[in-house]
């Protein structure tokens, strides 16, 4: 039975330097599955390879049964995938609605359109104010981006990655940097937009951790060192020495 | 929330309508010379707004946009000096459509760089325009460049035939297309392309993950900004009955629209017209009283760069946000 997403053999390495060594990684639809591991464990090396941001080295990527190893994000996008950033990646100078309205046009395969007025486009304006009211970020929508709290920007990201309505969802770390109340409503609110998706998560926490995954994969070193149920990884030996290992460092 | 009163339809008609009647009768009032300077103006707020769909909407600064006009100037000029009873339409559009080719041509290799390799790039094929445009003497005639070349009636046949020499009628023709295109690149502003535009500029990555194929989009972009371009450069070729290398792909041709558009205000739409305004002013007072043109353009880019980064518009609206201000204050 192969996954949605599956990866065989993947290697990659930055000039020499080997980050991933052959992973072999897999998801079923309607998984939920957490990517833990300590920092630089290549994780979001992991994400860009199999979003198309770098070709990995070598090995081969498949999402829904076709090679995509070399796709572009753009392509991966367009066939259902969808992804958040570590790092914030939205349009600081617009407002929310603005950038949720891009990823709604692409979602309509509205790309070279250049006849219409898009505010006067109440298709998209309203889908536009759909996802807004369901980032919880209704009320902001037509303030700049770059006013809101950074939790709020945070929701945007994960908002936009939802946007495009996709079959896969990728997030990186969507709780990083943030206080423990920011942290603990972007929980629940992944928790609530998520129902019955399909979701790969990288994670540090491990309370979320186990409150959203059914499955765990534990990446070292640039080696999947185990993947099984949260319970299975909690009793794993292996996975127990390299993180008591990592913490005597 | 404070109720707004909304003032009757017809009043959106009162500012349009004023601009129109001061455009219409501008050449009756003004005369010749006045007249000739509001042309000069009207083809370089063009040009300059192309430009700005590069610079502002797509955060790209382009170094050798003289190649768009200049291929349009040129395609006009040649059009017009080798084919006989070629219309004044055709030859305009011809001009546009070399400016969007040259651009459609160039764009693969613009996609491969950004920000200074961009800027450096656009230069250098700007250069190379203007060195061949020299060298290719058989077409181009080198140096001395095209001129002379008749200059078609605006005739509908059967019905009117009008000269295009006289300068008051020429001053309608130009001031009706650049008009044109200025609405047009308004307008592309506010379609969801004009929204990717902007998504590009502004976080090109995203827009990647979003789902848009962007060299493809940025192709779309070159080539209508080549295109508008092109038509500036055309109705610039008509205006002086004569394009040479120096007059439309020099390297100063290229400068010409990037002060424009930062002294009249980046990011915005309205700054490369008042940009082009504004330049034309102190390029007939600088020319009329010195010989000191360029250091004229030195010192207002200076200015412009070191305390209004926002340009003449930029200027505009923070007084108007003060007298806003002292008013809802009071
Ligand atoms: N573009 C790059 N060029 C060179 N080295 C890189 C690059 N990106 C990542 N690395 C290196 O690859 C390794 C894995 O990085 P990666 O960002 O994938 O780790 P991570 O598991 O996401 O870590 P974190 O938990 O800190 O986000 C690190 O040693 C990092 O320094
Ligand atoms: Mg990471």
């Amino acid at each position: 039975m192969t996954g949605i997403l599956e990866t065989r053999d993947l290697c990659h390495d930055f000039n020499g330097l080997k980050v991933l060594t052959h992973i072999q990684f897999s998801v079923q639809p309607g998984e939920r599955h957490a990517i833990i591991g300590p920092n630089g464990a290549g994780k979001t090396t992991f994400f860009n390879l199999v979003t198309g941001v770098y070709t990995p080295a070598s090995g081969r990527i498949l999402f829904k049964d076709v090679d995509v190893t070399k796709a572009k994000p753009y392509r991966l996008t367009r066939m259902g995938l969808g992804r958040s950033f570590q790092i914030t990646s939205i349009f600081q100078r617009q407002t929310p609605f603005q950038n949720i309205r891009l990823a709604i046009l692409s979602k309509n395969r509205i790309r070279f359109n250049l006849f219409v007025r898009v505010d006067r486009m109440n298709a998209i304006n309203e889908q536009t104010n759909e996802i807004l009211q369901e980032i919880q970020l209704a009320d902001e929508a037509h303030l700049p981006t770059s006013t809101l709290s950074y939790g709020k920007q945070r929701s945007l990201d994960l908002g936009m990655a939802l946007a495009t309505a996709p079959d896969l969802l990728l997030f990186d770390e969507p709780t990083a940097g943030m206080s423990r109340d920011e942290s603990h409503s972007a929980v629940e609110l992944i928790r609530k937009l998520t129902e019955g998706k399909t979701m790969v998560i990288v994670e540090h926490d491990m309370d979320v951790v186990f409150s959203l995954a059914d499955r765990i994969t534990v990446l070292h070193r640039g080696e999947i060192l185990a993947t099984g149920t949260p319970y299975e990884i909690q009793e794993n030996d292996a996975v127990k020495k390299a993180y008591l290992g990592e913490s005597e460092v | 929330m404070i109720a707004r009163i909304t003032p009757p339809a017809w009043t959106r008609w009162v500012l349009p309508g004023i601009a129109a009647a001061i455009l219409l009768g501008y050449p009756l009032v003004f005369g010749t010379v006045y007249t000739n300077i509001f042309i000069h103006f009207a083809i370089f707020a063009v040009f300059a707004a192309s430009l700005n769909m590069l610079v502002s909407y797509t955060g790209l600064l382009s170094f050798g946009h003289a190649l768009f006009f200049g291929g349009g100037a040129y395609a006009t000029a040649l059009a017009l000096e080798n084919i006989p009873g070629m219309g004044l339409f055709p030859a305009i559009f011809t001009g546009g459509l070399a400016g969007a080719a040259f651009a459609l041509i160039v764009s693969p290799l613009l996609n491969r760089v950004r920000d200074t390799a961009f800027a450096l790039l656009t230069l250098a094929l700007g250069q190379l325009a203007y060195m061949a445009c020299i060298k290719l003497r058989d077409i181009t005639h080198g140096e001395d460049g095209v001129g002379g070349f008749p200059i078609p009636d605006l005739s509908i046949p059967g019905v009117v035939s009008v000269s295009m020499v006289p300068a008051q009628n020429f001053y309608y023709l130009a001031i009706v297309i650049l008009g044109i295109c200025l609405l047009l690149m308004w307008f592309l502003t506010k379609t969801p392309f004009g929204s990717i535009m902007i998504g590009i500029r502004d976080n090109p990555q995203r827009v990647d993950f979003l789902g848009f194929n962007i060299p493809l989009t940025k192709c779309l972009i070159f080539t209508l900004s080549g295109f508008f371009a092109g038509i500036a450069g055309s109705v610039y070729a008509l205006f002086n009955n004569l394009v040479t290398p120096d007059g439309v792909f020099h390297i100063m041709t290229s400068f010409t629209p990037i002060m424009m558009v930062y002294v009249g205000g980046i990011g915005t739409f309205a700054g490369p017209i008042a940009g082009s305004g504004l330049m034309t002013i102190i390029e007939e007072i600088a020319t009329r009283y010195t010989t000191q043109l360029v250091l004229f353009n030195g010192i207002l880019l200076v200015l412009v760069v070191m305390f209004f980064r926002t340009g003449f518009v930029g200027l505009y609206l923070l007084l108007k946000q003060k007298l806003f201000e002292k008013e809802s204050s009071r």
